[in-house]
């Protein structure tokens, strides 16, 4: 019998991730800013104060520093707290939380004192909401050792991932993108999880591999379809986890392509893609038959206007002319 | 400057001999024999840095002893604890061994963080941490409260000691807003030793009490104790457990102290006056403890000798067994970046 489907959207996705874990865990809980009356600045938490309550859905004050070491005392001692930042560019108020104390708990007292916590939230663009509010975070963390960076780009692995998250023991960063949480998706309705630190194969494909993660792996897809249309067959990754990289599954398309080009919302300078690039250069250097290429977010803050946007962003032109100058 | 008692009718001598009683021979000798044990580590590890057999920062909690030893004795060990990084004695008054201890000074695999935290990273079951993040670790003593109150331990609180230097961090006021705001079991307390490394207190807050005047803004209970008195802060501190244990509410205690070293090893403490060192040293709060227990002939001076030698030869077999360990095998490294 083929399992029961439901066709949800991104935001319900999540809400049920984190649901199911509230109903199996009695210690997960969720707090921060408008999550509990509000129900979500996006609607991730709709419902859940009413079905658990106030003493596992908190409403915080706007004060990331103070709910984020909240959050991450509270997973020292017992707890599994699920933070929600309204925008991970938010995050930045209380980094020192997520850096100095989540990141090197673990590690720092020998192995005494663990920290099972889930930051999550939207990251990255969303449509004109210029530069504060904009940011791609994944880059500036992932240089923190101690981190989970984990990045789902539809409902499916929106649900799993997040549930694997919540019962992870370490503090994950769990990326979200304002522009996806409409997308829909049917997925099973029995419980499942995903694993973390599994890339995922979008479309197979002999000519080039494409590497990217989150809201751009909606953008790829398309582009390989064109692609596909004229015969030329792209190999889109979707990383899904970006910290610990799944590199097998990467150089073993690379052996097989030997072409690649990674896409990457976020900056140039120090990016995730520059990461990519370099351990392909290291690992599979003698596949390559052309440079590694990316498309990523130009150098400037993120302007309010549109067209400018539009530019800044990685596009889908520029991924084209990008694909089609290392297919030469 | 008027110190918190919680019987103001009686001297600072009457409440003494009133809670000695009280207490016992057994608890105040106990109270000396630590606040020995922490003078005695913090000798020896600063002999043993200025041997080059200990790294990193050193900060000596000498002439604060009366602090952390009078507030564990009044409140147990059975609470969350954090501290910040000048944490030696915490860890030793809550458990952690002077040899695990040492160990991790010298960097060794049998250290209290296994070689990884060295001296502001010291740990035991209910200790949280040595954080080394001015302030950074107020957050934390909120969430251990959150926890406690949300498995309904009632019987639990959480116990946050910072400098004053941590008062001007946003932190400070993050942290106390949302345990004001959330009704928090948590007991903020302020060692105000007057000196955030070289920048006197004056030139770094702007009141000139800190506690009453942050407290009042947050809603919040405080409390002004003299930290250089064992008695006085026992006192104070059982008076905040109880009251804190009824109304699981935050308060805030300043502990008035002197540091009788640098901020750290490194500082020569070129900002203070010669005379100034000693005045304070004059209120030594072990000398004071001593000549209190000896006018009520619970010891004498032979007596108190031979407890400074006991714990001084705990610290050099201490130190013998943090020389003798292994360092950490260069193999571990990687292990615990990651929990399983």
């Amino acid at each position: 019998m083929p399992p029961k489907m439901q066709l949800i959207e991104m935001r319900e996705a999540l809400r049920q991730a984190m649901d199911e874990e509230m109903t199996q865990d009695e210690s997960v809980f969720i707090l921060g800013e408008e999550v509990a009356e509000y129900n979500g600045a996006y609607k991730v938490t709709k419902g859940l104060l009413d079905k658990y309550g106030p003493k596992r859905v908190l409403d915080t004050p706007i004060s990331e520093l103070a709910f984020a070491g909240l959050g991450v005392g509270a997973a020292m001692t017992g707890l599994r707290p699920i933070v929600e930042f309204m925008s991970f560019n938010f995050s930045f108020v209380g980094c020192d939380q997520i850096i100095s104390n989540a990141a090197k708990m673990f590690y720092m007292s020998g192995g005494r004192f663990s920290v099972p916590i889930v930051f999550r939230g939207p990251n990255g663009a969303a449509a004109q909401v210029s530069s504060q509010h904009s940011h791609c975070v994944e880059a500036l963390y992932s240089n923190i050792p101690g981190l989970i960076i984990v990045a789902p780009s539809n409902p499916y692995d929106a649900k799993g991932l997040l549930k694997s998250s919540i019962r992870n023991n370490n503090p994950i960063l769990f990326l979200e993108s304002e522009l996806d949480y409409g997308l829909k998706e049917e997925i099973p309705v029995d419980e499942y999880l995903v694993p973390i630190g599994k890339a995922h194969v979008v479309h197979e494909g002999n000519a080039l591999t494409l590497i990217t993660h989150s809201h751009m792996v909606n953008v790829c897809k398309e582009i390989v379809a064109d692609f596909a249309k004229q015969g030329i067959g792209i190999e889109l990754i979707d990383l899904r986890t970006i910290k610990p990289l799944d590199l097998s599954t990467i150089l073993k398309s690379v052996q097989k392509t030997n072409r690649c080009v990674i896409v990457e919302e976020g900056h140039w300078f120090g990016g995730i893609a520059a990461e990519i690039g370099f351990e392909i250069n290291e690992f599979c250097f003698d596949f390559l038959d052309a440079p590694i290429a990316r498309v990523s977010q130009k150098e400037t803050p993120m302007p309010y206007a549109k067209n400018l946007e539009a530019e800044t962003l990685p596009n889908s032109r520029r991924i084209k002319e990008t694909i089609l100058k290392t297919l030469e | 400057m008027t110190f918190f008692s919680p019987d103001p009718t009686l001297s600072k001598e009457q409440a003494a001999l009133k809670l000695a009683k009280r207490l016992g021979d057994k608890a105040l000798i106990e109270a000396l024999e630590q606040m020995l044990l922490i003078r005695n580590f913090e000798l020896r590890g600063e002999a043993a840095y200025q041997q080059g057999l200990v790294g990193g920062f050193y900060h000596s909690y000498t002439g604060q002893e009366a602090i952390q030893t009078a507030c564990v004795a009044a409140f147990g060990q059975n609470h969350w604890y954090t501290g910040f990084y000048r944490c030696h004695a915490l860890a030793l008054l809550l458990g952690a061994t002077p040899e695990e201890l040492m160990a991790e000074l010298y960097g060794k695999a049998t250290g209290n963080a296994k070689g990884r935290g060295g001296s502001m990273h010291l740990y035991a079951d209910r200790l949280l941490g040595g954080f080394a993040i001015v302030g950074g670790h107020l957050p934390i003593a909120c969430g251990a409260a959150f926890s406690l109150k949300y498995q309904g331990k009632k019987d639990q609180l959480s116990l946050c000691f910072m400098g004053e230097g941590a008062v001007a961090q946003g932190a400070f006021h993050e942290s106390l807003n949302l345990a004001a705001l959330w009704d928090l079991p948590v007991v903020f307390i302020i060692e105000n030793n007057q000196w955030g490394m070289g920048t006197h207190v004056s030139r770094s807050i702007c009141t000139e009490t800190i506690a009453d005047r942050q407290a009042e803004s947050y809603g919040m209970k405080s409390y002004l104790v003299n930290g250089m008195d064992w008695f006085e802060s026992y006192l104070a501190f059982e008076h905040i457990y109880r009251e804190v244990l009824e109304t699981s509410r935050p308060v805030l205690v300043e502990c008035v102290c002197e540091r009788f070293r640098g901020h750290s090893i490194s500082d020569p403490g070129l900002y203070r006056t010669k005379e100034a060192l000693e005045a304070a040293k004059a209120k030594d709060p072990i000398l004071s403890l001593k000549s209190d227990l000896i006018a009520q002939k619970l010891i004498d001076e032979k007596q108190f000798k031979e407890l400074d030698k006991k714990q001084r030869e705990v610290m050099i077999s201490a130190m013998e067994f943090a020389q003798k360990s292994p360092a950490p095998a260069t193999t571990s490294l990687e292990e615990d970046v990651y929990a399983p």
